[in-house]
């Protein structure tokens, strides 16, 4: 998996090109952009990342992309290869298989796809406003996350925090942001650790 | 009613081409960046094939405007679309932002507004602005 911040409406260019206003730098995060490529994560991700309405995407296409070699191309979750590496791939090599012989009768890709697992890498590019990438950390940073995409959202937190501290120091899970945790009787119970790992308190 | 181009996103062209090459390429985005970065002819080329794409590709950007305008002018522009952000400034000032499928889609509708963002993008992006005109 690799994330990487491509590009962003620096806070300052904006503050700077601002007629004089007494309303603090954060007033204007839902007016900065940040643009990420999000790449080798897996389909059962980007299903999920793709939930998060206020943002923009362009992912690769699996009908106009053959996916070629799909063995080297799943990602697999730790679980499932602590305790059943054998069977996952087993079954990658048949959906593999499956797939590659639905293209060689002439199946259209786009058809042809319908055999591939949620395991699947993919790749995409994501922008989301200042604003909503709060609320995205405020969900997807909380220890009762999907484990890819929280590891998605921590990458895109140390790459927002180098490029715009000031704006993202109070980033984090809800129950960081907000100082209770909103999860209710799901509640991990560890609000305490997660301000040690996000304010450092 | 009156508006004025503050920011945008950097490198907002070769996002679009970035995105465009994205869905149907197979490469990784951030590498199809960097390469269209040191390759402006190869974006203007790409870009200018906008016609055949997604409008979603014109989203990775945001544009940020100084407009004067009354409460009045300024909830008729919610009211008709409402990706656009405002933030009150002052009086009668206001800060707005947009990504560029809102300011195609908007100016297509016609208008005072549309008209005045659309014609906002024209030095800065002007491959997107004939883009926009054509379908104005």
């Amino acid at each position: 998996m690799k994330v990487e911040l491509l590009s962003h409406t620096p806070s300052k260019e904006l503050l700077l090109t601002l007629p004089v206003s007494e309303l603090p730098v954060k007033a204007f995060i839902s007016h900065l952009a940040f643009t990420f490529a999000i790449e080798g994560i897996s389909r059962a991700c980007s299903h999920q990342l793709v939930r998060h309405r206020v943002a923009s995407f362009s992912q690769q296409s699996q009908r106009y992309i053959q996916v070629k070699r799909l063995q080297e191309h799943v990602v697999t979750p730790p679980t499932v290869a602590d305790k059943a590496r054998e069977g996952f791939e087993s079954f990658i090599g048949e959906a593999s298989d499956a797939y590659s012989e639905l293209v060689a009768r002439g199946v259209p890709r786009e058809d042809a796809r319908f055999v591939l697992p949620n395991a699947s890498e993919t790749s995409l590019l994501m922008t989301m406003d200042g604003g909503s990438l709060m609320h995205f950390f405020g969900l997807r940073l909380c220890s009762r996350a999907q484990w890819e995409l929280r590891v998605v959202a921590e990458e895109m937190l140390r790459h927002v925090k180098a490029a715009e501290l000031d704006l993202f120091e109070e980033a984090g899970p809800y129950c960081v942001q907000l100082g209770r945790c909103p999860e209710g009787r799901f509640s991990c119970g560890k609000m305490a650790e997660m301000r040690a790992k996000y304010r450092g308190d | 009613m009156k508006l004025r181009l503050l920011s945008s996103t950097p490198s907002v062209e070769t996002l679009i081409a970035t995105a465009m090459l994205t869905t149907t390429s197979g490469a990784a985005p951030s590498n199809l960046f960097h390469r269209l970065s040191a390759n402006p002819g190869k974006v203007a080329e790409i870009v200018g094939r906008l016609e055949v794409q997604h409008g979603s590709i014109l989203e990775h950007n945001r544009l940020n405007w100084v407009l004067e305008a009354g409460e009045g002018e300024v909830l008729k522009v919610l009211l008709e679309n409402r990706f656009f952000t405002f933030t009150r400034l002052g009086s009668k000032e206001w800060l707005a932002s947009a990504n560029l499928r809102t300011v195609i889609e908007y100016a297509a509708e016609g208008g005072e507004f549309g008209g005045l963002i659309l014609e906002s993008i024209r030095e800065r992006l002007p491959t997107v602005y004939a883009f926009g005109r054509r379908g104005a």
